[in-house]
């Protein structure tokens, strides 16, 4: 194996200094000369016909430039899916009617932000107001409001149907009979919000028949093509800049209406506009996780094999298609990877219900689905004597198994996670303790299993990255990849300084503006170190051949003979014959009618694949990386309280192996902190509709105070060779969904109480512990 | 006459503030808060401004060597007072013990709550030069981070105050 300098190693992140210095400049940072304050005029009401605007007497108003309404739009719809079964749905402004409450109705640029606001309620809009239906099963009804039309394809006799996802294989029938046991079970899961720290911020300026954009988001190259399609113009008039990104963890991905307001006013008033979402226009009208409610009938033989699996998801998809449809094709999917299920019957069904439009959350359905699954698993194992480490092993994939849907598991480490972490935390001598001491603190100790594809077909389904050198002999990588604080600048410099043996302080790079650096997937398809990463690497590679053929011609010497080190190429057999990088772009430009040395390069998850697999029939392959983990948590309950924490956690997983494995372990630590606010703090509390906690005061996200230790441990299954594509997994979504099972599973071991629906709040369990006591009782 | 076209018409008043070591002296309006004055009057964006309701801390800066946060801080509040800000904590370009600790423990992720975690921080490593964990989460129990769960946070408090941990990144 080759010896590896800058891959593989915790290097400091390239951006650092700019953010611990305040200079790192953020969407909201970003100032220019005359810049308009917009506005947001938002829907009071969940469902309602909009009789009349009036919006003169704010147009009549000193200091406000322009109004808009969806009348000053081209009607150009948008959504988070575009496909032919399900085009786009949304229209950046209501037209006629308002579907849920906080949608964008009209928006407004002003001089200052009292002046704006002065002119928002001088808008006058007359509602007449319609029935509306929250719950998602109560929306399928016949005879419920209607939000939507069922969609024509979906071949279910229920109302509001968004899409569907039917899948399977095998007969589940015939696998239930042949079972020795079955078990059904309903699951849970509640609203939770994002969190990211920074609210969504556009400044749009509008120049020279060119509009350039800062906004806050998960990849510049959609946000380009969905801004430039909903206001007509071409995708070359639309320039979206680099800013560093305040967090996003999905919640800032698609178009949202403000991105389009700011932009649309910018080009009537040719000013810059301003747009800044306030953190209760986050919480009310901006798009959260989604619910899922899951029902599940699992057979297995007395060994825990499992043979047959009927699993039911239906979720709460909010006023439009948004990700809805997504996250029913992804429950399966995630579903399908960790365990062997010879025979599968599946359905999902997304909901039209009067809520925000629902967004990708980390993880997006893989840490609902998961808890689900592994709360049953560990019945299953208790109800046959099995305990849960047995029962994950027997059913776990192994090394190179063929999907069912095509797809192949490669180097897939889930055995060695299984096994590490039970060793690791020492599983099997802990678990069942917590039940059988008397104290008021119980501790608990429960598993969780997940895996993750790593990269899908996505518009824009690949990335490009260039390596120029300057005639200095050091790189400038200039690269679509955007970096939300997982690190990928610093990833991105680390591959490029191993392919051309250079120092990572050499390594310059301009990533994510779309005038400057290539298209690239964007940072919300978990494959960006996967796609953009090789892509980098053959970019720096294609930089190297050239240097190594000036070197190799110029010191008359073969190539096989030549060796890199430091910006210098040598003679291996006489190492006195050298050439700094240097001396070789000038040797280049003089001798190839002036190249100064420009390495390309470009990645494509599955290249022979036209699109992503079919969300209705989720036929046609998905990903070819896949990552898999095996999760630990420890908790601690206060059965006179109901209190409930996590104290530690391990998470051993198979990311392939880490370009940063300090970065690794910073999405690990995140995430399991993610996963516990899930389990016992966080839920966007709504009624009618309407947020009743719009503040992080009452939306109780992990302090410092809830920090729990978390350790890991990486099965390393891949390596990286210098000038070969590698194969890296995703490691900074899946696994908030490993923990939170395994979190559900250490309430129940602390308790013995199993908790079907997040949040596990001190009320759910000590009901909890109350039925059991009662059902213990009956039993003497 | 709306409430917005009232409070337009409110006078301003001039105040003397220390920012970083420099007097400043502005005209506010007695609304605009110290993150508004910061940010837009004085170019330091680096004070983030994550909640505008007092709950996130990312604008979090030292008043008087304390902790305050800078949105719920009225600019009136500050006249004649000493702010400091993230872009005072380095000298030059040598980065304070916290910061240069941020980075080698990978405290910093995306870097919104980062400048009000260094200042709280700040804070407490100037009263306390070796705080036990216990005070490292109290005097951080108002900052949020979402990317690090806060494990990355408490080790470079922990380095910057020499108890023992050294730096995981190169």
């Amino acid at each position: 194996m080759s010896v590896l300098n800058y891959v593989g190693k915790s290097f400091r992140r390239k951006d650092g200094p700019d953010k611990v210095t305040g200079r790192a400049v953020y969407s909201q940072d970003v100032k220019l000369p005359g810049t308009l304050i917009g506005r947001i005029l938002r829907s009071p009401h969940p469902h309602a016909r909009i009789l009349r605007i009036d919006t003169s007497k704010a147009l009549a108003l000193s200091g406000v430039k322009a109004v808009i309404t969806v009348d000053d739009t081209k009607g150009i719809k948008h959504g988070f899916v575009e496909t032919p079964r399900y085009p786009a749905d949304q229209e950046v402004l209501a037209r006629g009617r308002v579907v849920h409450v906080g949608e964008e109705i009209a928006a407004i640029a002003a001089i200052d932000h009292l002046t704006a606001q002065t002119a928002l309620e001088l808008i006058e809009v007359e509602y007449e107001i319609l029935p509306a239906v929250f719950d998602p099963v109560e929306a399928m009804q016949a005879g419920a409001p209607q939000i939507h039309p069922t969609h024509p394809k979906a071949e279910v006799p229920f109302s509001n149907i968004g899409g569907r996802t039917a899948t399977g294989w095998g007969d589940v029938d015939a696998g239930f009979a042949e079972s020795d046991y079955v078990r059904e079970d309903r699951f849970e899961s509640h609203l939770r919000t994002h969190g990211y720290l920074e609210p969504h911020t556009t400044i749009a300026h509008w120049e020279n028949d060119r509009l350039n954009v800062w906004t806050s988001s998960m990849g510049t190259s959609i946000k380009r093509a969905k801004l430039a399609k909903t206001l007509d113009l071409p995708y070359s008039a639309v320039r979206v800049h680099k800013t560093y990104v305040g967090g996003t963890f999905g919640g800032k991905i698609d178009l949202y209406s403000h991105e389009y307001c700011a932009s649309r006013l910018s080009i009537l008033t040719r000013r810059p506009v301003r747009i800044v979402a306030s953190r209760e226009e986050i919480f009310s009208a901006y798009r959260h996780g989604q619910p899922l409610t899951m029902e599940i009938k699992t057979g297995v033989k007395n060994d825990g094999t499992i043979v047959a699996q009927q699993i039911r998801v239906i979720n709460n998809s909010g006023a439009y298609r948004g990700s809805g449809v997504v996250v029913i094709f992804l429950a399966w999917g995630f579903t399908m990877i960790p365990y062997r299920i010879p025979n599968l019957k599946y359905e999902g069904i997304s909901v039209y219900t009067k809520y925000t439009v629902r967004a990708p959350q980390r993880g997006h359905g893989c840490p609902q689905i998961r808890f689900a699954i592994e709360s049953q698993l560990d019945r299953i194992a208790e109800d046959l004597g099995i305990d849960p480490v047995t029962i994950r092993l027997r059913n776990a994939r192994k090394p190179w198994e063929e999907l069912p849907n095509g797809d192949n598991v490669h180097e897939a480490g889930l055995l060695d996670c299984i096994k590490v972490a039970a060793e690791k935390s020492d599983f099997l001598k802990k678990y069942g303790n917590g039940r059988r001491t008397t104290g008021t603190i119980r501790r608990g100790i429960g598993m969780g299993v997940s895996g993750y594809f790593g990269g899908s077909l996505i518009y824009p389904n690949g990335s490009g990255v260039i390596v120029k050198m300057n005639d200095d002999g050091t790189p400038t990588v200039l690269t679509g990849g955007i970096d939300v604080g997982q690190g990928s600048e610093t990833v991105i410099c680390q591959i490029v300084a191993e392919e051309l043996g250079i120092n990572i302080d050499d390594v310059k790079i301009i990533s994510s503006d779309t005038d400057t650096t290539p298209q690239d997937i964007g940072a919300w398809i978990s494959g960006m170190t996967y796609v953009t990463g090789n892509a980098a690497r053959q970019a720096a590679g294609n930089v190297r051949q050239k240097m190594l053929d000036l070197a190799a011609a110029r010191l008359n010497v073969d190539v096989e003979s030549l060796g890199v080190e430091d910006k210098v190429i040598f003679n291996r057999h006489d190492p006195s014959q050298r050439m700094s990088y240097r001396e070789i772009i000038a040797y280049s430009i003089a001798t190839r009618r002036g190249d100064t040395i420009i390495g390309e390069g470009f990645w494509r998850t599955m290249r022979d694949e036209p699109t992503h697999p079919s969300l209705a029939t989720t036929k046609g392959r998905w990903s070819e990386n896949y990552a898999f983990s095996c999760q630990v948590a420890e908790v601690e309950v206060d059965i006179e309280t109901g209190e409930a924490r996590l104290i530690k956690a391990l998470t051993v997983h198979d990311c392939g192996f880490p370009i940063n494995p300090a970065l690794v372990k910073g999405q690990i630590d995140g995430q399991v902190s993610m996963a516990l606010g899930h389990a016992f703090l966080e839920e966007v509390m709504t009624k009618n509709g309407y947020t009743l906690n719009p503040t992080w005061l009452d939306y109780r996200m992990p302090t410092i105070h809830e920090m729990a230790a978390s350790d890991d441990a990486d099965v390393i299954t891949e390596q990286y060779v210098v000038g070969k594509p590698y194969r890296t997994k995703e490691v900074g979504e899946g696994l908030v969904s490993g923990i939170l099972a395994a979190i559900a599973n250490a309430v129940y071991d602390a308790t013995g109480a199993r908790l079907t629906s997040t949040p596990f709040t001190p009320e759910r369990i000590l009901k909890g512990m109350r039925k059991l006591a009662r059902e213990n009782k009956r039993r003497h | 006459m709306s409430k917005a076209q009232t409070n337009q018409k409110v006078r301003s008043q001039i105040v003397e503030i220390c920012v970083n070591g420099e007097w400043h002296e502005l005209t506010v309006k007695p609304r605009n808060t110290l993150v508004e004055v910061l940010r837009e009057k004085l170019g330091l964006t680096g004070t983030k401004d994550g909640c505008e309701q007092g709950v996130c801390g990312a604008c979090t800066v030292m008043l008087e060597g304390h902790p305050a946060l800078a949105c719920i801080t009225l600019a009136v509040e500050c006249h004649g007072k000493e702010v400091r800000t993230v872009e005072g904590l380095a000298q030059g370009e040598i980065l304070s013990a916290i910061q240069q600790a941020f980075l080698d423990q990978g405290a910093v992720q995306c870097g919104f709550c980062t400048s009000g975690m260094l200042m709280s921080a700040t804070a407490l490593l100037e009263k306390n030069s070796k705080p036990s964990l216990a005070e490292i989460k109290k005097a951080l129990e108002g900052n949020l981070c979402r990317c690090t769960g806060y494990n990355a946070i408490v080790a470079a408090v922990q380095q910057a105050s020499g108890q023992g941990v050294k730096p995981i990144m190169l």
